[in-house]
């Protein structure tokens, strides 16, 4: 019984002490900043990790590498595109002495670090996943997202569909609980507008076959088709519609529909498909023409959105930590709500107290051909929507 | 789509048939096929040469796999093929991602199909027409293959009673490799054919692969002729899913699976005593 209870004492201390060493004694003056991003590197939005890190590192370069007098660390791991993967990794990097966690880019494996780093007291900075639940009033205080909300995108997809005249919509979504939400927010806002949506239909996530909904969206006198679909999904679609010649007599357009990745994907049938556009190296601002010129040096390539709202979001937030000069993570929660940043790559942003959400204009754009230096296919920015459109006010 | 899944379920029933192992990388080579078929157009600039190579460039694969790692665990039980034909999924995902990274891919239709045709009022994009062609005259050629040719004769023999087989002085390994490396060149077929359908990308397979294994137990494990007309029976039942109910085509399609195992586990389609 002793031996028993020994061992049973045993694997208790052990326990204790893991958890106390998971938890490090907070330093007044660590030897250096350290960064834990947990991004997908594989799986479905492998690609996506790729441009967040890149933009990310930028950012932490062009500071000199150094945030409150010391050296920037970051640790990369790669979230495989999955919320559980994204929590190991993060509780491990939180073990290892992260003063922040960086990610992720799904919405469920952001979803899931909010739980960690609340649990934790530890910023997140969020600068693609759009799910509108990632910031609420009152909900996640260690939070901020830089970036877009799907919200927003649904309101940039109405008033596209006022200013180019559409009238009479057929709207397809992806069958799954955010774009239905999506859906549902954008035939109410129809409704008010009085444009008419003729026919909806849900396909499953992941279709492969679009071509029967074509056939009945063709037959019918739609002016304009609204996509609440993206990724492979955007892109099964506008190929077979293209397939099918649909983009000839109907608008195809969506929130989150095309970009100049997904474009490529597409090929020339993507031409003339507009969408609700996260960040443009085009955007005309001094901010982002230095962004862009030293992405470009730097990787001899375009930015793209997940390169871009990294790299915005990761130096809005390194300034602020900066500005608080202290080393406790509460000043610089405090610090963040309410920041105003005039000079981001997108114009002004400013960072709501009330739910972290960062307000900004909305970028719209379609796709057109380009000539090179530029892509073969690139977005052409043609709508800029300002916040006050795109943002209701703080639920409480 | 119908005859898209035919060719992927025809070689996955082929392999079952013959090697009774259950190729779950079978997806990965359908995906393999797709990005081997957007190199060789890329580089030749020529739709058809693709649409050869991949097959032929992934059947190697396929002969290669089963040589290497099949063979020595037939005699082993099924988990053991299982676990490896697992094993063949992670090697050739991570191999595509290296060869050609993370981006999606595109391919086109040639210029004599890129146009669409009107039917029955509706407009039908021309490359669909040609895949229905195309699996039909595939389809075709499997049946004539297996039910008239020598090989064929051998290859039902061999998978009935490989003993009996190898008596008779026929080299059973190599009509296995045979058969495993067709399995392959077929998915890699129906890879390539789809590239202008679909966005070429990492997770092509593992979304096909459900539907494929659906229509292959639809249609009986190792029966061919099964696979077409589950094929033709999953692809009818979903574009009637879409046309009345787009958010219930999934759930239509394993009622027919759940249908299918309640009232007859042997497939639909199957004859007594008879496979591959």
């Amino acid at each position: 019984m002793n031996i028993v209870k020994s061992t049973m004492m045993g694997v208790a201390c052990a326990a204790l002490i893991s958890v106390a060493g998971a938890s490090p004694v907070y330093a007044d003056d660590p030897d250096a900043f350290k960064i834990g991003a947990v991004l997908p590197f594989s799986g479905p939005y492998g690609i996506i990790g790729k441009g967040m890190k890149q933009g990310a590192q930028l950012a932490i370069e062009m500071r000199g590498g150094t945030v409150l007098g010391k050296p920037v660390e970051v640790t990369w791991e790669d979230s495989e595109t999955k919320p559980q993967p994204a929590v190991q990794k993060a509780t491990r990097l939180i073990s290892s002495g992260a003063q922040m966690i960086f990610g992720a880019a799904s919405s469920a494996s952001t979803a899931a670090l909010q739980g960690i780093t609340e649990q934790r007291k530890i910023p997140l900075l969020v600068t693609i996943s759009a799910d509108d639940k990632i910031t609420r009033a009152n909900g996640y205080r260690y939070t901020f997202r830089t970036s877009n909300t799907l919200g927003m995108e649904i309101r940039m997809a109405m008033e596209y569909t006022k200013a180019a005249g559409l009238k009479k919509i057929y709207a397809v979504g992806a069958d799954y609980a955010v774009t239905r939400d999506g859906l549902e927010a954008y035939s109410a806002a129809a409704k008010e507008a009085g444009v008419e949506i003729i026919g909806v239909d849900y396909a499953p996530l992941g279709n492969r076959d679009y071509s029967v909904i074509i056939d009945k969206i063709a037959k019918t006198d739609a002016d304009g088709v609204v996509l609440i679909v993206t990724g492979s999904d955007g892109v099964t679609f506008l190929k077979q519609a293209g397939q099918a010649g649909l983009g000839k007599t109907k608008t195809l357009f969506g929130p989150v529909l095309q970009d100049e990745v997904l474009a490529a994907a597409v090929g020339p049938d993507s031409i003339g498909a507009a969408s609700g556009v996260r960040y443009h190296y085009s955007f005309d601002n001094p901010a982002n023409k230095a962004f862009v010129e030293a992405y470009r040096a730097k990787y001899n390539e375009w930015p793209d959105s997940f390169a871009g709202e990294a790299f915005d979001g990761m130096s809005w937030f390194l300034d602020v930590v900066d500005s608080t000069n202290s080393w406790n993570r509460e000043d610089w929660i405090k610090a963040f709500e309410g920041s105003v940043r005039e000079n981001s790559v997108e114009g002004r942003k400013e960072m709501r107290a009330c739910d972290h959400q960062a307000l900004q204009v909305g970028l719209w754009g379609v796709v057109e051909k380009g000539e090179a230096p530029y892509p073969d296919l690139k977005m052409k920015i043609t709508n800029v929507f300002q916040p006050d459109v795109l943002f209701p006010e703080c639920a409480e | 789509m119908g005859m898209l899944l035919f060719l992927l379920a025809a070689g996955l029933t082929l392999i079952f048939g013959m090697l009774r192992v259950i190729n779950f990388a079978h997806g990965s080579l359908y995906m393999l096929g797709a990005y081997l078929a957007f190199q060789v157009v890329n580089v030749t600039g020529i739709f058809w040469a693709g649409l050869i190579a991949a097959p032929i460039i992934a059947a190697v694969v396929g002969a290669l796999m089963e040589r290497i790692a099949l063979r020595p665990v037939y005699n082993r039980d099924h988990v053991y093929q299982l676990l490896l034909t697992f094993g063949f999924i992670l090697v050739i995902d991570e191999a595509v991602r290296i060869l050609w990274g993370l981006e999606y891919k595109q391919m086109y239709p040639p210029e004599l199909l890129s146009g669409a045709i009107e039917m029955f009022g509706s407009s039908v994009p021309s490359y669909r027409l040609f895949i229905i062609g195309f699996g039909a005259a595939v389809s075709a050629a499997l049946f004539f293959m297996l039910d008239r040719s020598r090989y064929g004769m051998i290859i039902r023999a061999a998978s009935g009673d490989p003993e009996m087989v190898r008596t008779l002085g026929i080299n059973v390994s190599l009509v296995r490799t045979g058969v495993f490396s067709f399995g392959a060149g077929l998915a890699a077929l129906g890879g390539a054919a789809a590239g202008p359908l679909f966005p070429i990308e990492l997770g092509m397979g593992f979304n096909i692969i459900i539907d494929s294994f659906i229509v292959v137990i639809i249609g009986g494990l190792g029966n061919i002729r099964g696979a077409v007309m589950a094929a033709l029976l999953i692809g009818m039942t979903r574009a009637l899913g879409y046309s009345y109910a787009p958010s219930w085509v999934d759930f239509l399609t394993f009622i027919l699976l759940i249908g299918t195992l309640i009232l007859r586990p042997e497939g639909l389609f199957s004859r007594k005593g008879r496979t591959a």
